[in-house]
């Protein structure tokens, strides 16, 4: 297929930048100029300008910027709270929303032509999972200290050699699951519009799926830190 | 139409990854039966890690469908269709 065009990568080609023509490079800087390297800093930058023209001078009265802010920053603290307790919520809000944002900003900008998500490379998404994932050990054992382990070994000590194996792999399916759950369904909308687009892009073809597109983005992204907080949640609470 | 809109995103967000869960689940016991077949053995057991490690990976499949049952997003929904 066709490579897509992408404006961050052809800047960087006249700027001199080597620019991997593979998925993955093979230098150092190569590696660091991989289209979802840049795309990734993109999203972060888009992030950092936004937050900073809208919320430079905080009000009592909010005006256009801050309002739209305060409803997702409080509705996704809202939601934490619910779902794990307000301890643990002030201790990983920023964490869990910065996810949750840095996530649903990344489905969508592959949406815009010239841009791809950076979600939609197994690396980045790998990454976001190890990182909830060792967090919600790390939650697991801070609160419970090494009888944190009793939430792997079932309800009663006989089935302790039944359970303790059947906990293990569902517990590493989260790994699995959460990573490439959101990889997937990404690149599968990210394949599908490249293709539409190069098959019939002049009859609007691809209308369709990006609409539906938003909706996965969204989806996925809500998928995403709803299943990081549950496990955090879980982890956190007494074993069973 | 908004709150149906809503009530979906919901629904897709607490169940939409059950079935990929289940397969994870699966894949890895039968990934790390075979794994302890091939290498850590050597082939000596050729066969019946890989069967072991399948049945405990259903296992881990159906016990993580227990817990999304169990999670607090299914038990609050479970509640106001109980209060409604």
């Amino acid at each position: 297929m066709e490579h897509p065009i992408l404006f961050i990568s052809l800047i960087l080609e006249k700027l001199g930048l080597p620019i991997p023509h593979g998925p993955i490079g093979n230098t150092f800087l190569e590696k660091l100029c991989e289209p979802y390297m840049t795309y990734t800093w993109f999203v972060m930058i888009f992030l950092v300008v936004v937050g900073k023209l809208t919320l430079s001078n905080i009000e009592m009265i909010p005006g256009k910027g801050q309002n739209f802010w305060e409803m997702i920053i409080g509705g996704m603290y809202d939601f934490f709270n619910d779902n794990m307790g307000t301890e643990l919520t002030e201790k990983l809000f920023p964490m869990i929303s910065t996810f949750a944002l840095y996530i649903a900003v990344a489905n969508l900008i592959g949406l815009i032509p010239g841009f791809m998500s950076p979600t939609s490379s197994i690396n980045t998404t790998l990454a976001l999972t190890l990182i909830v994932w060792i967090t919600h050990h790390a939650i697991g054992f801070r609160a419970h200290g090494m009888g944190y382990i009793k939430h792997f070994l079932g309800p009663i000590p006989i089935l302790i050699p039944l359970m303790l194996p059947i906990e293990l792999i569902s517990n590493i399916a989260r790994l699995l699951s959460l990573s490439i759950r959101l990889f997937g369904n990404i690149m599968a909308k990210e394949t599908l519009l490249g293709i539409l687009f190069m098959l019939a892009g002049a009859y609007f073809a691809p209308l369709p799926i990006m609409l539906l597109g938003v909706l996965v983005s969204l989806v996925q992204a809500m998928v995403f830190v709803l299943l990081t907080v549950v496990y955090f949640g879980q982890s956190n609470e007494h074993a069973h | 139409m908004a709150k149906l809109s809503t009530e979906m995103v919901h629904l897709l967000g607490n169940y939409g990854h059950i079935g990929f869960t289940f397969v994870a689940a699966i894949f890895i016991g039968l990934g790390g039966g075979s794994y302890l077949d091939e290498h850590f053995f050597d082939g000596r057991t050729s066969p019946w890690f890989t069967f072991i490690g399948l049945a405990f990976g259903i296992g881990a499949g159906f016990k993580s469908l227990f817990d999304i049952l169990k999670t607090p997003a299914a038990k609050s929904e479970d509640e106001g269709g109980k209060s409604n």
